[in-house]
């Protein structure tokens, strides 16, 4: 949804030139403003003549610690989130990350989808949450309240499960949501180390099974290597 | 004030041993002196008793009615105390009738007690006016109706010069005998600690490329054989540690490298030969999903080390295993629905007793084994899940989880919770894995207090067997 708001702007810290540009042009092809800053001075310098709504912080810069310059943003009170990413991802870092003043946490590896759906959290919590009604995907109904789901107004027999999973599709309707964001979110499984993604697939299925087998038009698409997306196809 | 203690276990000894050796000897002369002294006494008592009777024949009164001595009888016994035999003879009235030559005039024990000597013989020692202690008997003696009172002595200097010659020569002989006893002691000590310095050169070599190396055995049965052969447990036992890192480190870089090698080879096909936007697409899907197995055993290695540095079960949480199997079967519930998979639940023996460990480790282990099972039952079977408390005082909390699967082969039973095991059958590999579930769940169990293992009583499927010690204390019953 670029275009109907000002772009936010972001300002990544990271001093892997790789994932740096990965991470640029992957977040302004999300319709962002991105700025890189490659060391921790850099980057603070940025955040003051920038004024960004948003920082991607690495922990492991040279020179100086990731924390530190969070510490001191946050002393000095500027109003920014800071997500931190990075490759320690003890329960303990976390904690530490969070008391520093983080708004959130991504370990990486992380998945891409991931990344973006949490920034658009982030950058979304001034506004007010989501509305509860019905949505409507194509001729793919979805009843919040009533936790049902139509297609083509016939009733879709779905379990709680599935339910759940359309429902975070449907949340992230157009965009691509990783396998580890549904075992996070909607299976609330929290260790990384878990052999879920073939129940996962299999979930996906079944529901595929019910909302788009009968169905000429197929909405749930399995995005290689990436995950899945709700999404009417385009002609 | 600081005394600097002798460092080596060899001085150390040597100066214990000197030093109980000197208590012991100083003591043993104080005795033998005492002792030497108290006899060498009473020898003189008895010897002047006798000296007394022999003197009461002797005695006589001569023409003018002084009291002699027949000394004829000096050379007879032909004992050299009797020179130094001190005497006088007084009257009842105490006058001195007699007075040996040796006296020189000096009297013997002055004026006598009332009572002295009368029927036995008394012993005192006094000191003549001279200063010489004597040793001292008096007896009286009735002769011609006339009681008089004989007192016979001996000087005591001999026998204290005597005895400080004694005492002397012991003195003397300690410090000889201290030195002599020190030295043997001292080269004891080396003797007996010599092979103790040749094990500390020994292991002193030992480091962690030649753990092989194991000390030398002289004599198994005393304590430095025993000795030694506890470190060579050890050094056992680190060698396997060693030889297990060394072989997990390779199997862990074979792991990696393995989707590392297909992420590559991908890669660069598709750059090669890639025609238009699908093929790279297809190609990029199969390098995420490459990198999604890469991240799977780096994050099995992370739990493997979270396990392996786990806090004691002590400080974990309160688990109660039902519920937690029926939360994963939960979590797997889309697997068991499409696989049309039959869960038996039966935990009416548990009676709502729970397990303290750290719940993600514990987490970690169930969900593999769960996950395993699952992965291995056929379509359309049972999986039964069975809780159960055993052990002598019901101290543990026993699930089995039977499967109707192949089961396992003869020799997987320990093999399958080796790191990086994945089975050697086409089935068992077709179903891919990191190969790092079952390790890390025997890890987390052991660091629990529990155990796992594949019961081979199962003739059909696999029956895994999980034990973990139930906590002492269950605060609440669980509703």
């Amino acid at each position: 949804m670029p275009g109907l708001q000002p772009r936010a702007k972001i300002l990544i810290i990271e001093d892997d030139r790789k994932m740096a540009n990965a991470l640029i042009s992957g977040i302004e092809a999300a319709g962002y403003e991105v700025v890189a800053a490659s060391s921790a001075e850099e980057g603070f310098f940025l955040v003051h003549s920038l004024q960004p709504d948003l920082i991607l912080l690495d922990l492991t810069l040279p020179h100086r610690n990731g924390l530190d310059i969070l510490r001191q943003i946050r002393r000095e009170g500027v109003d920014v989130r800071v997500m931190i990413l990075t490759s320690h991802s003890a329960e303990q870092d976390r904690v530490e990350g969070l008391e520093s003043g983080a708004d959130d946490y991504l370990g990486k590896p992380f998945s891409f989808p991931e990344l973006i759906a949490r920034i658009r959290a982030l950058l979304r919590r001034v506004l007010p949450p989501a509305f509860l009604g019905p949505i409507q995907i194509g001729d793919l109904k979805i009843d919040v309240n009533e936790r049902t789901a139509f297609r083509a107004d016939l009733r879709l027999d779905l379990t709680p499960r599935e339910f759940d999973v359309l429902l975070y599709l449907t949340e992230n309707r157009g965009r691509t949501v990783s396998r580890e964001m549904l075992a996070k979110d909607v299976w609330r499984e929290t260790s990384r180390f878990t052999p879920i993604d073939n129940v996962i697939d299999v979930q996906v299925a079944r529901l595929r099974k019910k909302i788009d087998d009968p169905f000429p038009v197929k909405l749930l698409q399995t995005v290689r290597g990436l995950g899945f997306s709700l999404r009417e196809p385009q002609t | 004030m600081k005394i600097r203690r002798p460092t080596n276990v060899r001085t150390r000894l040597t100066l214990w041993y000197v030093g109980i050796l000197a208590v012991l000897l100083v003591l043993y002369i104080a005795l033998v002196f005492i002792f030497q002294y108290a006899l060498l006494q009473r020898q003189i008592y008895h010897d002047e008793i006798v000296d007394v009777e022999t003197v009461e024949g002797l005695l006589y009164f001569d023409q003018n009615g002084v009291l002699q001595l027949q000394q004829n009888y000096h050379s007879h016994p032909p004992s050299h105390l009797l020179v130094d035999r001190l005497m006088e003879v007084r009257d009842s009235s105490g006058t001195i009738l007699y007075q040996s030559d040796n006296l020189g005039g000096q009297t013997l024990g002055g004026f006598p007690h009332p009572g002295e000597g009368v029927g036995s013989f008394d012993e005192r020692i006094v000191r003549t006016s001279d200063g010489t202690r004597v040793s001292l008997i008096s007896h009286v003696h009735v002769m011609q109706q006339r009681n008089m009172l004989i007192r016979l002595g001996y000087s005591l200097t001999p026998l204290f010069e005597r005895m400080l010659q004694f005492l002397g020569l012991l003195l003397v002989a300690l410090p000889v005998a201290l030195l002599l006893a020190g030295y043997a002691g001292y080269e004891i000590a080396k003797r007996a600690l010599n092979p103790l310095e040749q094990m500390a050169a020994r292991a002193e070599q030992i480091t962690e490329n030649n753990l092989h190396d194991r000390l030398e055995i002289e004599n198994a049965h005393d304590e430095l054989g025993q000795m030694a052969r506890v470190f060579n447990q050890l050094l056992e036992r680190l060698d396997q540690a060693f030889a297990q890192l060394k072989r997990f480190t390779a199997d862990a870089a074979h792991e990696l490298r393995t989707p590392l090698a297909s992420l590559r080879t991908v890669g660069e096909v598709a750059l090669q030969e890639a025609s238009g936007p699908d093929e790279y697409r297809e190609a990029i899907g199969s390098i995420l999903e490459e990198t999604g197995r890469l991240n799977q055993t780096i994050e099995g290695l992370l739990l493997l080390a979270r396990a392996e540095t786990s806090a004691p079960a002590s400080k974990g949480q309160l688990v109660y295993l039902p519920e937690l199997v029926t939360e994963i079967l939960q979590m797997l519930g889309a697997l068991l629905e499409e696989r049309n998979i039959r869960v038996i639940e039966d935990n009416s023996e548990l009676r709502r007793r729970s397990v303290r460990a750290d719940r993600i480790l514990v987490r970690a282990a169930f969900l593999n084994v769960l996950h395993n099972a699952v992965k291995f039952s056929p379509n359309d079977s049972t999986l039964f899940v069975k809780f159960a408390m055993v052990g002598a005082t019901e101290e543990f909390a026993e699930v089995i989880v039977q499967d109707e699967g192949p089961g396992l082969a003869l020799g997987e039973y320990d093999l399958v919770f080796d790191r990086f095991f994945t089975g050697c059958r086409e089935e068992t590999l077709s179903k891919g894995g990191s190969g790092l579930g079952l390790s890390i769940a025997k890890l987390a169990l052991e660091r629990s207090g529990g155990r796992i293992y594949f019961d081979k009583q199962s003739t059909q499927g696999a029956r895994c067997v999980i034990r973990l010690p139930l906590s002492e204390q269950d605060p609440e019953v669980r509703a």
